[in-house]
């Protein structure tokens, strides 16, 4: 019975561990660990206005994006 | 030292804050504007700028550090926006933006990331502006019908900063994937170390608590499963490695690496599945994370320096202005042919070689020289890519291609050198490779004996299968003896001293430096800024006239100069008086004489000021007779002469200590240097050094050290500037001084921190002194080994023997480095 709930321990563990390390190979192999200066940094921050002008950045994006798609094709 | 005439010239020099930079600056220097002080209009134009734009919030975020005040930068910035400027630089994506990599220049921390990149996404038509930290690239995407590149530039230019393009496909691609691929592996290993370190614990413990065989069995089956990802995906490298060198006929460490933790894997996997002992899928996935990590920070030195070629292939002008029929085009470099005329103008970098046609003037060499006064030089002499045209319009003919050019043929140098950097692992690890191969062949031999005359010679198989039984032993050799040896005796007492040498500011960027410095036999040493400081320091000075007024003037005069002797004395100046500028007119450069000027007082009346050598004096009719060996600036109102300076480069201390250490060590000592001979024999006879090379340039140097390596010697470079850098990467152990260019200490395996030649002298004695240590250790081992293997070939290592001898072999060697910590210097 230990034995048994002991290899479960195991195998449990064996497996959060290993989804941990794919979300972090995953993250990585994205480039967000490239810059770790940046990465360290970024700690400090997250404030309020940082957050409102990171989604602010993605608006713009999305719609400097949109603006060129329906550019080329009126063209 | 210095003569002075009881004249008393302002109380200590205060201190002010700069608001935007927060550097300091003598108080009388600043910009006053309200209750704010600046010490430029750069800084001045910035900080109102980012307080009208809303970006105030800048100065929270930058706390107490400071930042450079704003570049100037007076190019042509209508050249970001030509079609030679596109087709080199610009590319456009899948949706139809612009992308370019740029460096930005002038960024200190996370403020000025954010300030950059909320600046550039606030700009319309910016779709994405992503700066690295770490490096100081950005790639830029955006809308070009909507924003220009020049624009970009500019705006980046508005709040203090600069750019320049890169062309990021080449080896910066490579270098970042080689990165974050050795990053992801290095990762892994870490990760399954860890894990299997604790499950190791576990199994250790049991032997004294007492363990299932069953529970043991689960322990072994998760540090299989740990073990696996580590030899065949981190130690994959390793495999590659070992392949390569076994094609080119080479026995390198990676077949060690791998060769060993192979072996050690297949042990435990027969232990795993049913043979009786011990698994060792620890030592597996300790050898391998051990290597890697060490592994890892040579890749990240190695992309640290594409950085940095990048920045300077950055800098490097893309066009120069030729005379095409009498009249003025400019062309791109690489369209330039041999026997072209080509145009330089004040301030402008040559970009390639050829000899004056039309014009005199003062070239700045030191980017190849190391020598910071500039050279006169006129019609029929030669001009080299790379220097500096510092005060006149200048004509000449090219007579080499872009390609050809020194500045080109230097960076290409060192590229080809960042890839090739010989590789004294193997060199270093001598003693291990030997005693490794020895196991191997005991473990073959034992192999051969066990299976082949085993039952003759009466050896107990225990009823396993004879082959298995065979297998099992010799492999066991292997693992008492390989683990030890490879991954201990050497990188302990390496990492002991590598954080003695830190303690003392010497950064070394790798522990095999340390052998190879401690084995050296010849250490090459530059001569300006590594033996010498580097920059002229007055030495003497003569105020002959005591009036604060007649010194303001002369301060005046230093300050609308550029010159390295007028820089200096200025700073002389500034360190000592407290003086203020004076409105001074007609300000003319007399060519390699020095400097004359106007003033005119509130009578109206019209005095000369001239500051410069005694041939300025000479030309203008001054009776002034002054000797001295040394650099000499003298300044004269009128006929007559107010203060005379009297500079020079001083050697830095430890110099003759240093040499002389090094001659008692054995080492062959030598100076190079593109100074000319007669400096170059004076201070190599003050220093001790009976060996040195004069008039050199960048290329011969790295041809010297070639030389001296192709004779079979060991050698050390000690070097600062990018004059040196070819030979430092040439070089067994390239030492850069802590003041050194960028590229310098990129490809440098050595930095000093503390710029000193006493902690140079302090990196050979620990060198020496760790290295020693290493030798102990692998005595130690040996001994070790001498004991225990004997009782595994002869099958009679027992599981607890085997954990305790190999916990016990590791405490010795970690407990007699540690003794390196034991001598003070």
């Amino acid at each position: 019975m230990i034995n048994d709930t002991l290899l479960m321990m195991l195998i449990v563990g064996l497996v959060v561990s290993f989804a941990i390390l794919a979300v972090f190979i995953w993250g990585a192999k994205g480039g967000q660990f490239d810059d770790s200066r940046k990465m360290m940094d970024g700690l400090l921050y997250d404030g309020t206005e940082d957050l409102n002008d990171a989604v602010k950045k993605d608006e713009k994006i999305k719609k400097v994006k949109e603006n060129k798609k329906s550019e080329s094709t009126k063209e | 030292m210095y003569e002075m005439n009881n004249i008393i010239l302002g109380s200590l020099v205060s201190k002010t804050r700069c608001d935007h930079c927060h550097l300091e600056f003598n108080d009388s220097v600043m910009i006053k504007d309200d209750n704010l002080n600046f010490c430029c209009k750069g800084c001045q134009g910035v900080y109102h700028l980012l307080k009208d734009d809303g970006l105030d919030s800048f100065y929270n975020k930058l706390g107490n550090k400071t930042i450079t005040p704003p570049i100037e930068v007076d190019d042509d910035i209508n050249r970001f926006d030509t079609k030679s400027f596109e087709e080199m630089f610009i590319s456009t994506n899948e949706n139809g933006f612009k992308q370019i990599d740029l460096v930005i220049e002038g960024i200190h921390c996370a403020a000025c990331i954010w300030l950059n990149e909320k600046v550039l996404y606030d700009t319309d038509g910016i779709v994405s502006a992503d700066i690295n930290f770490t490096n100081n690239k950005a790639k830029i995407i955006w809308d070009d019908d909507e924003v220009s590149l020049s624009e970009i530039i500019k705006k980046i230019r508005s709040i203090g900063y600069n750019a320049y393009a890169y062309d990021a496909s080449a080896a910066d691609e490579q270098a970042v994937k080689s990165k974050r691929d050795y990053f992801i592996r290095m990762m892994v290993a870490v990760f399954a170390s860890m894990n299997i370190m604790m499950l190791s614990v576990a199994k250790y413990t049991g032997f004294f608590t007492g363990m299932d065989e069953e529970v043991r069995h689960f322990v072994h089956l998760g540090e299989f499963i740990l073990a696996t990802p580590v030899l065949f995906y981190s130690g994959w490298i390793f495999f590659r490695g070992a392949y390569y060198g076994l094609r080119n006929r080479i026995l390198n460490m990676d077949f060690l690496v791998s060769s060993g933790a192979t072996l050690t894997y297949i042990y435990s996997l027969f232990i795993l599945f049913g043979a009786k002992g011990e698994s060792y899928f620890d030592s597996v996935a300790m050898i391998i994370t051990f290597v890697l990590v060490g592994k890892y920070l040579e890749v990240i030195g190695k992309k640290s320096a594409v950085d940095t070629l990048d920045k300077i292939k950055g800098t490097l002008p893309l066009e120069a202005m030729v005379i095409v029929d009498g009249k003025k085009k400019s062309l791109p470099l690489n369209s330039i042919k041999v026997g072209d005329i080509i145009e330089l103008r004040s301030g402008e970098k040559v970009c390639i070689d050829g000899v004056i046609t039309n014009g005199e003037g003062n070239f700045d060499e030191s980017s190849l020289t190391g020598e910071s006064l500039p050279v006169y030089k006129k019609e029929g002499q030669k001009v080299f890519s790379g220097t500096i045209n510092s005060d006149s319009v200048i004509r000449y003919e090219a007579t080499k291609t872009y390609k050809n050019s020194t500045l080109n043929s230097i960076v290409t140098l060192l590229e080809d050198s960042l890839s090739s950097k010989p590789k004294i692992e193997y060199k270093a690890n001598e003693v291990s490779k030997g005693f490794t191969v020895t196991i191997l062949s005991l473990s073959l031999a034992t192999f051969l004996v066990w299976y082949f005359f085993g039952i003759d010679l009466g050896f107990d198989y225990e009823g396993t299968n004879h082959f298995e039984k065979s297998f099992i032993v010799a492999i066991s050799v292997i693992v008492i003896a390989c683990p030890c040896a490879l991954a201990l005796a050497t990188p302990i007492a390496s990492l002991i001293g590598i954080s003695e040498l830190a303690k003392k500011g010497l950064l070394f960027k790798e522990a095999k430096y340390i052998e190879s410095m401690a084995k050296a036999d010849t250490l090459v040493m530059d001569k300006t800024g590594t033996i010498t400081k580097g920059h002229l320091q007055v030495k003497k000075m003569r105020i002959l006239d005591d009036n604060i007024h007649k010194l303001n003037l002369l301060y005046s005069l230093l300050d609308s100069s550029t010159h390295p002797v007028s820089k200096s004395v200025k700073r002389h100046l500034d360190d000592n008086f407290q003086l203020s500028l004076k409105d001074i007119s007609n300000v003319k450069n007399v060519e390699s004489k020095g400097i004359v000027a106007k003033y005119k007082n509130v009578d109206g009346k019209v005095f000369n000021l001239l500051g410069g050598n005694t041939d300025l004096l000479k030309e203008n009719n001054i009776n002034y007779k002054f000797d001295s060996t040394n650099t000499v600036y003298v300044f004269a109102i009128n006929t007559r002469v107010i203060a005379t300076f009297e500079l020079i480069d001083e050697i830095k201390e430890g110099a003759q200590e240093l040499v002389s250490d090094a001659l008692k060590n054995g080492l062959n000592v030598v100076m190079l240097t593109g100074d000319n001979y007669s400096v170059a024999s004076k201070v190599a006879s003050k220093v001790g050094i009976k060996d040195f090379e004069a008039n050199i340039n960048p290329i011969q140097k790295a041809e010297y050290v070639e030389k001296l390596k192709k004779e079979g010697k060991t050698v050390i470079m000690a070097g600062d500037g990018i004059n040196d850098s070819i030979a430092l990467a040439k070089s067994d152990v390239a030492i850069a001084m802590g003041n050194s260019s960028d590229i310098t200490i990129s490809v440098s395996d050595v930095v000093l921190l503390n710029n000193s030649l006493e902690s140079l002298l302090t990196a050979f004695k620990i060198s020496r002194r760790t290295y020693k240590f290493i030798k102990q250790n692998l005595a130690l081992s040996l001994i070790y080994n001498a004991i225990t293997i004997p009782l595994a070939m002869a099958g009679l290592v027992i599981p607890l023997v085997a954990a305790l001898s190999m916990s016990l072999s590791s405490l010795m060697v970690v407990g007699n480095s540690m003794r390196i910590k034991e001598k003070k210097y």
